[in-house]
């Protein structure tokens, strides 16, 4: 058990982390926005918490708060993945469609070049020595972190979904000029589901540079991107459990085929491949249509009676 | 009735796995090997695999530890920190291995390092070449000079050439970790020597497009151009100055170190002045034979990246004999045995294809030849690096 839990555990961690990321996400999909912002916002989380645990010149707040300062990172990250969530949202929001997923590719691009040309993040070597949230000494203890925080997240996700908003954040989907003629202003909407994604992915960043010990400009990249926007499509775009199970799943796969050697991506793209040829809903799309009852038949006609 | 018994279930298991985990004796000698064999990042990584490969084969050919021989794992890294994480953690639980040669970018090290700090497994970074990579721990040690003292004897060299060099232009791939750190040893240098750093261009290593930064190096009327970045991007940067007319002396950094750039910038890479950690050329007998065995199985001289993977499983290797002669592996507890590796990988002086190493306390490597060499191109394909005395 110990053995298993010091081999996968870090495994196990990123297949949360890898579904948190999904769900952040899945909720500006929630309001039919297809951005692909969240690596930005958590590469900012990250380099949040990474600056205020190892910079010299928050030692001070350091020693004052002792293990408070890792909620405090978590915080920040989540605050200002929030704020920057705003100020990206309001005028990228304006798009549509694909043009609206090029503006937030930008955006990451925008970000990770700052963040190659900044002293305070360590340009392309990045930020390393990344002190051990709460002094964990094994990667699989983040599960304890990533878990709750999954379990909250999807909490707070169906009770979104079930709320006044989260209802408007549908009609949107569906049809936003007849959601806007119904009363619901879209801009508004679409702001917040973005503003909530945006908040989640810089909260997992914030608890991801501690799990991976450094953190450079490549934790956010165009390539992160599409592989979050792999995730969420595989496993289903339109029900909360499809970023979760894409996350994981995408996680997983090359490192459960460890022993495949050289074969192990070529796998890997043959899943990406299959499901989305076979599975346009996803996989969990596809599960919910296997278990959905089926749909009431008409009854058949009476068969003719001969009048006595 | 399952909620008594699952707790009882499971704490029996672990405590049995950490009864067996105490008790675990050597029974195979393995030493894991965790370079990127994927990503693009497998472009170096394959020239690691080949060569620790040729090392496990060589080395047991003449006799392994004492008589016994020794068994490389292949863990393969990918190109980003979690591949490495993961790799050093398959490596040190469930292969058990004694030590780690390993990851290819610094970057990955200061992901994985850490894990092999707290699980006491020695590592020895195969080309982890950036500042701060020993100082991650005492299990921590690099057989790869820093940048920071390779750099330098190039620029001393281009000197040498041309004492009439003063003005230089510095340019650099900004998105790479290697270049960023090699080019602060270049403007250090530069300015150490008393020359003027008239510009410093700044690049992407995945541009193909380099008339901004020529223009502005022509303009500067430079005598001495040093480019930091890596082969592709490097080979352009150098075929697009000579097209548009740089006549004077250009210095390649590390990224550079390779020959597949030939064919990038084809006869117009002659003469490009280039520092290494290593040549084919060095002439101790332990180079030549290790020269002579590689190019005869792959039909070209051995690059840095084979002969530093190569010279991380010797370092192991010795360190693990020496060992051996005082008390026989097997008698050890793997957990014993590695802190004891560690403890004699950093004690002793090693004959590598590098020339004679050791390291310091901290677990950095004192390589004592270092090598400056000049491409001669002999048609549009083929070049060799010439080195320069």
């Amino acid at each position: 058990m110990n053995d298993f839990l010091q081999t996968y555990g870090f495994l196990i961690a990123t297949m949360l982390q890898a579904g948190l990321l999904g769900l952040s996400l899945y909720f500006p999909l929630q309001a039919g926005q297809l951005s692909l912002a969240s690596p930005g916002f958590y590469a900012l989380g990250g380099y949040v918490a990474a600056i205020l645990l190892t910079n010299p010149s928050f030692a001070g707040l350091r020693d004052t708060l002792g293990q408070g300062i890792f909620p405090l990172t978590w915080l920040a990250g989540a605050v200002l993945g929030g704020l920057l969530g705003v100020v990206v949202g309001v005028p990228a929001l304006r798009l549509r469609g694909i043009y609206l997923a090029l503006a937030t590719i930008a955006f990451v691009e925008i970000l990770r070049v700052v963040a190659l040309n900044l002293t305070v993040t360590g340009g392309a070597v990045g930020i390393f020595g990344i002190p051990q949230t709460f002094g964990f000494q094994d990667r699989w203890q983040y599960i304890f972190l990533f878990g709750p925080l999954l379990a909250l997240t999807l909490l707070f996700t169906r009770q979104l979904e079930r709320s006044r908003v989260g209802r408007a954040l549908r009609a949107l989907r569906e049809d936003e000029l007849a959601a806007d003629a119904m009363g619901v202003p879209p801009t508004q909407y679409k702001v917040l589901a973005f503003v909530i994604g945006a908040a989640l992915a810089g909260l997992v960043g914030a608890m991801s540079a501690p799990f991976l010990n450094t953190w450079n400009a490549k934790q956010g990249t165009f390539d992160s991107s599409i592989t979050i926007l792999a995730a969420v499509l595989i496993g289903g775009s339109r029900n909360i459990w499809g970023p979760v199970v894409g996350g994981a799943l995408l996680a997983a796969v090359p490192e459960v085929l460890r022993f495949l050697a050289d074969w192990r991506l070529v796998i890997n793209g043959l899943v990406l491949v299959v499901a989305s040829l076979y599975l346009p809903q996803g996989i969990v799309g596809a599960l919910a249509r296997l278990t959905r009852p089926r749909p009431p038949q008409r009854p058949l006609a009476p068969a003719y009676e001969k009048q006595p | 009735m399952i909620r008594t018994t699952l707790p009882r279930l499971l704490s029996a298991a672990l405590l049995l796995t950490l009864g067996l985990a105490q008790a675990q004796k050597v029974d195979t000698i393995s030493i894991g090997v965790a370079v990127a064999q994927t990503s693009n990042t497998a472009l170096l990584g394959q020239e690691q695999v080949i060569g620790a490969k040729f090392a496990e084969k060589y080395l047991n050919a003449r006799g392994g530890i004492n008589g016994t021989p020794f068994k490389l794992v292949f863990q393969d890294t990918g190109g980003d920190e979690a591949g490495a994480i993961n790799a050093f953690q398959n490596l040190i639980t469930k292969d058990r291995v004694l030590g780690i040669v390993g990851p290819t970018l610094s970057q990955q090290a200061f992901a994985s390092d850490p894990i092999a700090e707290r699980a006491k497994v020695p590592v020895l970074g195969p080309s982890n070449t950036a500042k701060g990579i020993p100082q991650i721990g005492n299990f921590v040690a690099r057989v790869s000079a820093p940048v920071a003292v390779v750099a330098p004897n190039a620029v001393k060299q281009a000197l040498k050439l041309d004492p009439k060099i003063k003005d230089v232009a510095v340019l650099y791939a900004q998105n790479d970790a290697f270049s960023t750190s090699e080019t602060g040893t270049f403007q250090e240098t530069v300015k150490a020597q008393g020359l003027t750093l008239s510009t410093v261009q700044k690049f992407q290593t995945t541009d193909t497009d380099f008339t901004t930064q020529v223009t502005a190096v022509l303009n500067a009327k430079v005598d001495l151009v040093i480019i930091s970045g890596l082969a592709a991007d490097g080979g352009n940067l150098v075929k697009q100055l000579r097209q548009l007319g740089y006549k004077g002396l250009i210095i390649g950094g590390n990224g550079l170190n390779t020959s597949n750039m030939f064919p990038v910038c084809q006869k117009l890479c002659d003469g490009v002045i280039i520092a290494q950690a290593y040549s084919p050329n060095q002439g101790s007998a332990a180079n030549q034979v290790f020269v002579k065995e590689y190019t005869a199985q792959y039909k070209k001289a051995p690059p840095q990246f084979a002969a530093q993977a190569y010279a991380g499983v010797q370092v192991m290797v010795e360190a693990l004999k020496a060992i051996d002669r005082k008390k026989k592996l097997t008698t050890w507890d793997v957990d014993d045995l590695r802190i004891e590796l560690n403890k004699q990988i950093l004690l002793g002086k090693y004959n590598t294809p590098l020339g004679l190493i050791s390291f310091d306390k901290e677990g950095e490597v004192i390589q004592k030849e270092f090598y400056v060499a000049q491409i001669r191109m002999k048609d549009a394909k083929n070049g060799s690096f010439v080195y320069l005395k």
